[in-house]
This record gives structure tokens, sequence and C-alpha cells, in this order.
């Protein structure tokens, strides 16, 4: 009976679909990505306004529909399956933790849905209807390791990172990058997700004594954990850090100061796209306005991109729209980008410092970095 | 014994109860597989695939339902068990090719391997001396193992981000939704069908008192481990389907936040009703998909904050308490018809043809038995053989150590030192549930029942070593020994055989607990002040009761009585125990006129027997 | 060597002010508060709010110690106290409080992991090596905290009372003692300390919403195998915390994170008293 009523609601608002465009947002509003998710979904709104102050795509409205996915795959599963097949949505577009996109994917299959996949991960995701517009290993790495290799003259290495596949994933890259380049990795220690006392490793860290340290974990509490308890020890070390963002950067405040990132989007980029995104974040959001960065700043890409990717194909149609996908560039605060490699995108990676105040200053750019092959089996 | 419900009010037999109930268990069952059936067409596509998952959750909270709500087990792992399921499933399907070979490869490793985990977990945790909280401890931690090992797993378990998009079954959505929905359906009915039959009114009662449980020679251990494998079991092949349905396996399926939700809709759908936990389970699954999207942290606000108020106001659950409700204002008022089955004579003890062998062993025969808590000794030196056909009495003041003694007698992990035998069978360091097994029965000194059950479930339970309880069925005949039939009849339990035991008066407890230790049957009998708080005309029918089994059957009863004029009366030996030792072991006579008896009991000289020297009162 | 024993020391300290508020709360009511997590959360919040207020990050201790007391009056009047005779029931409604309390926050505070300002910074000398100031003065807190409640349970009237109900409640309420009095400060007391230990443990850390689960967990385990003395609580907590802290350093922290649930659990099988002398 109540299914029955549910039913008439939801058929009604497919009938209401038809006019808009309904781009999906699953989404860490809360859990391990919930520092970060608030700036994701305000450059997914910027762009979505920008695009329907300018007539919409194809003439149709634009609609977000975000959703919390608590950054797992459980909340993945339910926030997958309400956006796709409750909101009928024509696309998703978003950052995601790597359990929670693995989770979606099965969804998105079933939905038959575009999936622009907006968070830079540890590599080697593949599924005709995912398309990635930010960094892996292949391009985030190679900038942290040959700077402290040519300019701090690192032989030695220490790793950290969470227990879980993004850490995992990304040390691992590091250590093969570090060990072919004739370095040594004297040291590789996981915490687990949740856990928050860093003191073991440090420990491990004062014995071991490197040259460098490189980290990789999770975004949030991990991270934030890590950098004050390694200040508060007193270790001395170069410290490049693989997981942090801009915003988590400026948080944490002045015990981050000196680590070193990579990233492919940094706020003090000086081109005209970055001033017009930030201006129009600031114009649109005020004093609500979240720091934007590398895991936002796709987000606002993926919208355009996808925007480019209907009109070029004239149709929501999924095949239509997957085919125009990897064709089509968008130049925005991170310049050109066109997901031609293998569903991912060649990208410019700069390596940055972190600043007293925690703004991050631009040591050096590495252009069009290539993202490897990551999907040989797709074209 | 013609006509022994005479005064009682007409009660029904428990098969027609049951057959009554059964039916509408059936239209309710009936019910179910339509809307099953039909749930597709009526649909929306969402609302069916969140579906799937939640009757797959129903079927777990049945198995957190009969674990806990019957049979007392909190356990908060069922979350791994059903985790360990459907990695079975997401492994297999990840590291090898998608064959039907392999399909059922994983769902019986699966099985297995809750199983065994369950099996190890009920040997932790359901061992003598273990806390009963521990199975709550140890599940939890179960839980929290589990996600660390997929965690460290790496690529093989895929770590945190779990796995997915692998090969599975090719079904559509609604075949899935009709599997799901029938197999919550069946296992809500087979739970069901199993908790009302005699072997269900087991888990209730190992619930209310495990301890009598044991001395009615049932193997509580066995059977809440049997039962959590199989719950495991259940877990698991729900965990499987729901792994080959979506797809994808993450290690939060196994974590204890969700084993803990598994709890919470129990309780809140009423514990102890199998009906109410699994409505709970899919309503709420389903309604917090549909409102995760909007508003996440306020519906999870509001179900935390109703399950404090149910807990607390009613912690029967909602269902029930609705059920109540509805009652109330049904203007039909049906008042609930006692059940309870016939009682019947058993056929008579055999122990006469025993006796007949000629050199049968010593019924019971104690061997310098001793019995320390640290310096403290309580227990001495203690021997003295308790021969058939004889009604030994323990008396001594207070702290003297007689039921120690007892205790001592019918569980081989007490004493300290020494021997003792049942029937010529050494005891060792048996549990209480083998020492009963040699033919023990034992009567504890402050009533010793099951508050929960009727009078006739009880005693339905305590004969259960001798007739197996069905599980499917009930029973509308119990089986009694002329003795316990005599103790029902004399003291009026008979007239209230369907009344809950938690009803009856204290005497009425003492005299059922009498009666369902005698129904066991036993050789040696050993009794705590088993007349206190009867009335006078009972206690001279009981002890004449007593004289009888042991002329008549040729049992040994030990007997601790304070009531020292009943002791004369029906002893044929007084063992006399003071500071832990045996100071005197005579006939009545011998000890009656002890002047040493005298001093040592009253601290002055005064006859035993003399209603002065009686007194209530505990003893160490 | 000097780390490692340091590393042992302060992380004993660490679990011991986290656990002891559970320890009383279990031996004066002998039930298992599990909003303990939810409290230890609540006291993050509590430095929090110090440290959006510009006040001295040195307050966040004293001010969660207010709001704690609070609260824990509240819920032992509301939830606790219809529960007393109902032991597991009462492990189970005060988790639903947990949840109630994770998702409050969670809608006044955002779900976001957020953080305090720590009242002292880096490291200091010490023994031939330089180690964590503030994980240094956790382990004095951790002496002071363990000293004072033993002063009290050994000094006071108050303490006097909790320990007759600890050990025998009918007799000691037959004494003329008011052990519903008891439960109540006992209870408001264990809330109390729980708070302010969330507050002191947050400058390591960052908080959010479910800062406090972990430790529940840990606290809980060394509760068990505690049993209702503060001396075994201290004992276990070096014990255990100290196994912790070796497995980390010479095997792996995942490991090492795991070493607390499972030594008590098999300890708990082996030796079902724990740590208590009985």
């Amino acid at each position: 009976m109540v299914g029955a009523v549910l039913g008439l609601t939801l058929g009604s608002f497919a009938a209401l679909a038809q006019n808009v465009v309904k781009i999906g947002v699953p989404i860490g509003l809360s859990g391990a990505n919930s520092v970060v998710a608030p700036s994701v979904v305000q450059a997914g709104q910027l762009a979505v306004a920008e695009i329907n102050a300018h007539g919409g795509i194809l003439g149709k409205h634009v609609e977000l529909d975000v959703a919390d996915d608590g950054s797992g795959a459980d909340g993945a599963v339910k926030a997958f399956n309400s956006l796709i097949f409750q909101q009928n949505v024509n696309a998703l577009i978003t950052m995601e933790t790597s359990a929670a996109r693995n989770a979606g994917l099965p969804v998105v299959a079933r939905g038959k849905v575009p999936f622009i996949y907006t968070s830079s991960y540890e590599g080697r995701s593949c599924s005709p209807y995912l398309f990635v517009d930010a960094w892996v290993p292949e391009q985030q790495v190679p900038p942290v390791i040959d700077y402290f290799q040519k300019e701090k003259a690192a032989k030695t290495f220490f790793l950290v990172g969470s227990d879980y596949a993004f850490g995992r994933g990304m040390l691992g890259f590091t250590r093969k990058y570090i060990e072919a380049h004739g370095g040594k990795v004297i040291g590789e220690e996981y915490l687990p997700m949740d856990a928050s006392d860093w003191t073991p490793v440090l420990s491990k860290l004062r014995t071991a004594n490197p040259d460098a340290l490189v980290s990789s974990t999770a975004g949030g509490a991990p991270n934030v954990t890590l950098t004050k308890q390694l200040r508060a020890s007193g270790i001395q070390v170069p410290f490049g850090n693989l997981g942090v963002d801009e915003g988590t950067a400026k948080a944490i405040g002045a015990d981050a100061a000196g680590v070193y990132v990579s990233q492919s989007y940094l706020t003090s980029l000086d081109n005209p796209q970055n001033k017009a995104f930030i201006a129009g974040l600031q114009k649109m959001f005020g004093s609500e306005m979240k720091t934007p960065n590398d895991l936002s700043e796709p987000e606002y890409d993926g919208v355009y991109l996808y925007k480019a990717a209907v009109e070029k194909a004239g149709s929501l149609d999924t095949d239509k729209v997957l085919k125009a996908l990897p064709t089509v560039s968008f130049t925005g605060a991170r310049g050109p980008i066109q997901m031609n490699k293998q569903h991912h995108a060649p990208l410019t990676m700069y390596l940055g410092q972190v600043q007293q105040d925690g703004s991050v200053k631009v040591i050096q750019s590495f252009k069009n970095v290539d993202p490897g092959d990551q999907c040989p089996k797709l074209k | 014994m013609s006509a022994p419900m005479r005064d009682a009010a007409p009660a029904r037999l428990p098969s027609e109860r049951f057959r009554l109930e059964l039916g509408g268990i059936g239209a309710l069952t009936l019910l179910g597989l339509a809307l099953v059936a039909v749930g597709p067409l009526l649909l929306d596509r969402y609302s069916v695939n969140i579906l799937i998952r939640s009757f797959l959750y129903g079927s777990i909270a049945v198995t957190v339902d009969i674990l806990w709500g019957f049979t007392g087990v909190l356990s908060f792992g069922q979350s791994a068990f059903f985790a360990i399921g459907a990695y079975a499933c997401g492994l297999a399907f990840s590291h090898l090719d998608f064959t039907p070979l392999v399909a059922v490869a994983a769902l019986g490793g699966g099985v297995v391997v809750a199983g065994l985990v369950a099996a190890l977990i009920a040997w932790l945790a359901f061992g003598t001396g273990v806390s009963p909280l521990y199975i709550s401890v140890v599940t939890l931690v179960l839980s929290i193992v589990f996600v660390q090992v997929i965690y460290a797993g790496g690529d093989f378990t895929g770590s945190s981000s779990g796995l997915s998009g692998f090969d599975t079954f090719d079904l559509s959505n609604e075949a899935w939704f009709r599997i799901a929905g029938v197999a919550l359906v069946l296992v809500t009915l087979l739970g069901w069908i199993f908790v009302r039959s005699d072997a269900g009114r087991l888990l209730v009662s190992i619930r209310e008192n495990e301890q009598r449980c044991r001395y009615f020679g049932i193997s509580t251990s066995w059977v809440k481990g049997a039962l959590l494998v199989v719950s495991a079991v259940v877990a698991a092949l729900a965990g499987y389907a729901y792994a080959a349905y979506t797809d994808v396996v993450a290690p939060d399926l196994g974590d204890f936040q969700f084993g803990t939700m598994l709890v919470i809709w129990v309780a809140l759908g009423g514990r102890g009703t199998l009906i109410g936990p699994a409505i709970i389970a899919v309503l709420i699954d389903f309604v917090s998909a549909w409102l995760s999207g909007s508003l996440p942290f306020v519906w999870q606000l509001v179900v935390g904050a109703v399950f404090i108020v149910v807990i607390v106001i009613m912690p029967q659950g909602l269902g029930p308490a609705l059920a109540g409700l509805v009652r109330r204002l049904l203007p039909r008022v049906s008042r609930i018809q006692p059940t309870a089955a016939r009682l019947a004579e058993a056929p008579t003890y055999d122990i006469e043809t025993h006796m007949q062998m000629g050199h049968a062993p010593a019924a019971v025969e104690i061997t310098g038995v001793a019995r320390s808590y640290g310096s403290l000794h309580v227990l001495e030196d203690i021997s003295f053989t308790g021969r058939r056909g004889e009604l030994v009495s323990l008396v001594g003041p207070n702290g003297a150590g007689k039921t120690t003694l007892i205790r001592c007698i019918s569980d081989g992990q007490e004493r300290t030192r020494g021997r003792i035998a049942i029937q010529g069978r050494e005891v060792g360091r048996m549990p209480p549930e083998r020492c009963v097994r040699l033919g023990l029965g034992r009567k504890f000194q402050t009533p010793n029942v099951f508050d929960a059950l009727t009078v006739a479930e009880s005693l339905r339970v305590s004969r259960s070593r001798l007739e197996r309880l069905s599980p499917w069925r009930r029973a509308d005949e119990i089986h009694l020994p002329e003795a316990a039939m005599q103790v029902a009849r004399a003291t009026g339990l008979v007239a209230q055989l369907g009344t809950t035991v938690r009803h009856l008066s204290h005497g009425a407890k003492q005299a059922l607990e009498l009666a369902m230790v005698l129904a066991m049957e036993p050789s040696v009998l050993l009794l705590d002040e088993p007349t206190a708080g009867l009335t006078k005309p009972e206690r001279t029918l009981i002890g004449g009761i007593l004289v009888d089994l042991v002329a008549k059957h040729g049992l040994c009863i030990l007997l601790i009585e304070h009531d020292l004029e009943f002791v004369r009366e029906i002893s044929s030996r007084i063992i006399v125990l003071h500071q832990g030792r045996i100071v005197l072991d005579g006939s009545v006579e011998e000890v009656v006129t002890s002047e040493l008896v005298r001093t040592i009991y009253t601290g002055e000289p005064q006859a035993i027997g003399e209603p002065a020297a009686a007194g209530p009162g505990s003893d160490g | 060597m000097t780390d490692l024993l340091l590393d042992i020391l302060t992380t004993a300290g660490i679990l011991f002010v986290v656990a002891v508020g559970l320890l009383i709360v279990f031996g004066v009511l002998k039930i298992i508060n599990f909003a303990h997590g939810g409290f230890l959360t609540l006291g993050g919040y509590a430095a929090l709010i110090v440290t959006e207020l510009n006040w001295s990050p040195w307050l966040a201790a004293p001010v969660a110690l207010v709001i704690g007391l609070l609260l824990g009056a509240a819920v032992e009047r509301l939830i606790v106290r219809p529960l007393y005779s109902r032991p597991l029931d009462a492990i189970l409604a005060t988790w639903g409080l947990s949840i109630v309390v994770v998702q409050l926050i969670t809608i006044g505070f955002g779900r976001s992991t957020q953080f305090v300002l720590s009242p002292v910074q880096g490291a200091v000398p010490l023994l031939g090596t330089s180690y964590s100031l503030y994980r240094l003065i956790m382990l004095i807190v951790a002496l002071v905290l363990g000293g004072l409640i033993g002063v009290v349970m050994q000094g006071t009237r108050l303490g006097l009372a909790a320990r007759a109900v600890i050990m025998n409640e009918t007799l000691a309420q037959s004494l003329g003692i008011n052990s519903e009095l008891v439960r109540f400060a006992t209870f408001s007391v264990g809330a109390g300390i729980a708070t302010v230990a969330g507050a002191l443990i947050t400058p390591l850390l960052s908080i959010d919403p479910l800062m406090g689960l972990p430790w529940l967990l840990n606290a809980f385990m060394l509760v068990m195998v505690s049993g209702t003395s503060l001396i075994s609580l201290a004992a276990a907590s070096l014990v255990l915390g100290g196994a912790q802290v070796v497995v980390s350093t010479y095997s792996s922290p995942v490991l090492g994170a795991l070493t607390i649930v499972v030594l008590a659990a098999v300890l708990l099988r082996i030796r079902p008293a724990g740590f208590a002398r009985a």
C-alpha cells in the first residue's frame, strides 16, 4: 500500500526530471571525508550556478543532488541507490573515499549512468562508466621524491600511512619509485584508520633517523594527529605529505608549517581561471566559503566536462555521453583538462610548501604529467 | 490420579494451543509470502533494492532475538558472522572465476568458517566459571578483530575499500527480492515453531536459571553453543546473499556498530517475540535508507532516543506494547486461557532391580573430602558412605559446612581434596550436569525455579534428560514418577499447572522444586532444607514421601534440615558437622543422646529436637 | 629504550585517565556506562568551545568537568536509576544515550574534524632524549587523578559510603547509608571525570563526533579486567598499555591497536577476576 503510494510519487519525480539535468553528488558529509566534503559541494554548486546563469545544459536547468555516503561502503550503497533509482540523476560527479567509490560502482553499472570521479586516488579503478579528472600516484609522487633527492640530498626515506587502500596504494608506489631512483626505504609503518595515537610510529621514526619522511594518511583526523604529534615529539625531518589538502593544512595551523605537498591545484596558482573561480566562490558563499583545494576544484572541472560532453553528444543518453567524454576538454583553474588517457587525465602538478599562515607556496611545477597505464582495457 | 484437573480452571492442552497459534502464524506466513510475491509489482525500483537488504537484516535480527531474547545470550558479533558469509562470496568471486562450483564452495566455506568461529567463541564464552557477560565482551572483540583483519588483508581482502565489481549471480532485483523475502519469512516461521516447542521452553529456562538447568543434567554450554553456531550459519548465509546481490563487500559489514544496531532493533521490536524484531529491523532499515539523503542525523537521533525510552519505560519493546494497546482497545476482551499439559504416571523407578544385584556399590562414597578458600578451611577430612535405602540427615550449627558439602558432592569442581563416588562411579572434576547424570538430584536451599515458565513447563524441562524435548512440537503429557506426582498433588501444584511460577507462593515454589528434582528420578537425592516455608501438614506429608522413597524405591537421601524434630522423625542416620568436620555419625538415638552434640549445637546442654534449638538461617 | 619506557608510562597514564571514570561507575553502580565514549567526546567539544571563545586552553578541563557533572546528574536521574536492577539493559540504554549524544553534537557542531589549542607546545629534554611535553603532563595528570580519587575514597565520608556500597550494598543500606545518593553522586562524578579526560586527550588528537568510540572500547576492556579497584586499573593500564606499545613498536601498530582488546579477552577467559585479587 505504502509502496504503491511511494511508487506514484516517484513516477511524478521522473516526469519532472525531463526538464532538468540532475547531477548526483554522493559524498562523505559524515565520517572520514567530512572535513573536505563541504568545499567539494561548494565547487559543484558554483559550477551549476554558473551554468544555469548561462542557459543550463542543452537549455535544461541543472540541479545538484547531494547525498551523504558516510565515507564508507555501506553508506555509499544507500546513497548511490537513492540517487540513481530514487532521484533518477543523469550523472554522478563527486569526490569520495575509495571504499565508497568501489561500493558505488556496481550500482552505477546497474543504473547505467556516467560517473565522473573527481578525487585523487590510488589508481587503477576501471569501469566503462567511470572517468577520473584528478591525479593518481604516478602523477603525484614523483615531484616530492625528486625534490627531496635533488634539493635535500635525501637517500633514506621513512614512509607512514593509514592502513587502508589509498594509504597502502600510495606508499606502495612511492617505495617502488624511490627504489627505482636509487633511494632507500628504511621504514614503512601503518596505523589503523581510526587510530589516533602515533607514538609507536614516531618512536620508530626517531630510531630510524631517515633523511625524509613521506606520509599518506586518510584525510582529516589522522593527518592532523600525525602532524601535531610529530611536532610535539620534536623530531626534525623534511616531511612530504601525500594525503593532505590545502584546507586541512590551514586548519592544522602552525604545526603544519614546512610540510611539503604535491598537488594539481593550489589556491595561490596565478591564472585568470583560478582568480575567477575563487572570486565566484567568495561571491556565492561569502563568509560560509570553504577554502578551495585539490579535492574540490576537480569537482568544478568535472561538472563543466560533463556539460561539454552532453553538448557534444547533443543528448543526455548515457552511451552517447560516455562516448563524448574523453574527447572534450575544459580549461579551469588547473589548466586544460581532458580525460583522454584510459579515462584518466594528464595534469600539471605543483610542489608546494605550507607556510606559517597555512597558505601553500609553489616551489616547482611539472607540466602535463601523464597518468600512466591506468586502465589498459579501456581506450 | 484419575481426575487430576478436577479443581483447576479448564486449561487448554499445549498441542491445542500450539495448533491454534500455528494457525495464526500460518496465516501470517501466507500473508508474508503473498506480500513478497506481489511486492516487486507494486513497489518502485528503489524500494525493491533497499528492501532486499532490509529482509536479509531482518533474518539476522531473528537470530539475535533467539539468542538474546529467548536464551539470554547477548552477542554483539552477529555482524561479524554476517560479514564472514559476505566475504566468502566476495573473495571467491574476486579471486576465482565465477562458476557454479566456486559459488557452492564459497557458500560452504563461508558457512563452515562462520560455524567454526562461532564454535570457538562458544568454547571461550560458555566454559565453566566464565562470567555470563563474557559472551558480550568476546563477540565485541570478534567484530573489532574481524575489521582489522580485513583492513590488514591488503589487495586480497581489498582493505578499507572492500571488494566490488566481481562477477556474481545474474538475477533480477525482483528475484533477489523474492529470495530474501522468502528467506525472512521462513527463518521467522522456523524460529517461531522452535521457540514455541518444548525445546524452545528449554531456552527460556536457561535464560531464567542456568544453574537449575545444569542440575537437571542439561549441558547448557552445549545448548548455547549449538544455538550460537546455528545463528552464525544463518547470519553467514544472509551475508553471502548480501554480497552476491550488492556485488560489494566492505569491512563495515562486520563492525561493532552494525552488531549493536541489530541488538537495538531486537530491543525495539520486542525481545522474545521474533516477529517484532523481524518487522522492526525491516522497517527501520527501510525508513533510514529513505531518510538517509535528507536528514540522516535527525533520524539517527530519533532512533537513539526512542531506543532509550523503550529500554527504560517498556523493556518488552514496541511490538508487545502496541499489541497490548490494541488488545485493550478492542471491545472483545479475550482472556487468555491457561495452557497446561496433563500429568501422567511415569513407569516406576528401576532402582529396585539394581538393588537385587546384590553387591551393588554404595550410593555415595565420600573419602577425605576437604574444601578451603585460601587459608579458610570450610570442610576438612569428611568421609562417610551413604547406602541405598538410607535417609542421612546432616545437622550442625550455621557455618558448619553443610551446604558446602552438598555443593562438593554435586559439582566436581568444588572440592579442594578428596574423592567422591556416586553409584560406584568417581565424580572426578565433573561439572554438575555430568554429576547429575550419575544419578544425583539436588534441591537448593532457597527455591531455585524458572520464574517465567508455568508449573507444567517447569516439570517438562526437569524431565528433559529422560524424555527428549521436541524442537517442533509440544507434548500434552508430562510423565512424572510417583513421588513427584505425590508432591505435586499434596501441595496443590496440580491445580496450578498453567500458572506462571513467578506468581506462586514461596511454599509452592519449594514444592515445585522438590517435584522437579524428583521428576529426574535420582537415585541419590541431596536436599537442602526442602520443607522451609511449607505448612506443618505439608511437611509431614513430604516427610512421608521421603521415607517412602527410601523404603520402597531404595533411594539414598542426604538431607540438611534445621527442624530437628522433623529430622528425628524421618532419618535413618544423622551426621553432625561442626566447624567443617564430622563430629558424630550415628543412629538417631546415638546422636540425640550425645552430650557432645548438645554442647556444640547449642552452646549449652539441651536436647536435640526441642523447638528452641531449631532456627532458620543460612549456612556457609 | 628510554623512549620506549616513556611511551609505555605515558600511554598507561592516558589509558588510566580515560578509563577511571568508567571504573568508579562500574564499581559503585555495578553497571557499565556505554555512554562513557559519548562523555569523552563531549569533553573534547568542551575544549573546542574554550578554544573558540579564545579562553586559555588550561580552562578546557574545568569547563568540561562542570558540563560532565551536570549531564551525569541528569542522566542518572532519568535513565540510569530505573535500570539498577537490569544491568544489561543499562548497558544498552547508555549505548543509546551515546548515539543521541553523538547525533546532537553532529547537529550542533557539524560533522567535520576540528582541533583545539594545546596549552603547551613541543618537546622537552628528559633523560637524554627529548619527549612530548604534553604526554608527560598526561602522565602527571593520571598520577594526580588516581591519587585524588584514592584520597577521596579512603579519607572522606562519601568515599567511605561508596566503599561500603561497593562491598555490600544491602549491608550499607542497613547501616543507614543512603545508597541512592551515593550512586547519584558517583555517576555524576564518573561522567565528570570522563568529560575531563575527553578534554585532556584532545590537544594530542583531533575532535570529531565519533572520537570517543575507540577509547570507550579500550576503557571497557580495561575495566572488565580491573573489576572495581583503582590499583588494578593502574596495573591493567600499565600491562595492557605497555603491551600495546611494545607490540606496536616491535611488530606493527595495526596489531598493536588490537592488543588491549585481545589480551583482555584472553585474560578474562583464563582468569575471570582479571587483575583484581579475588
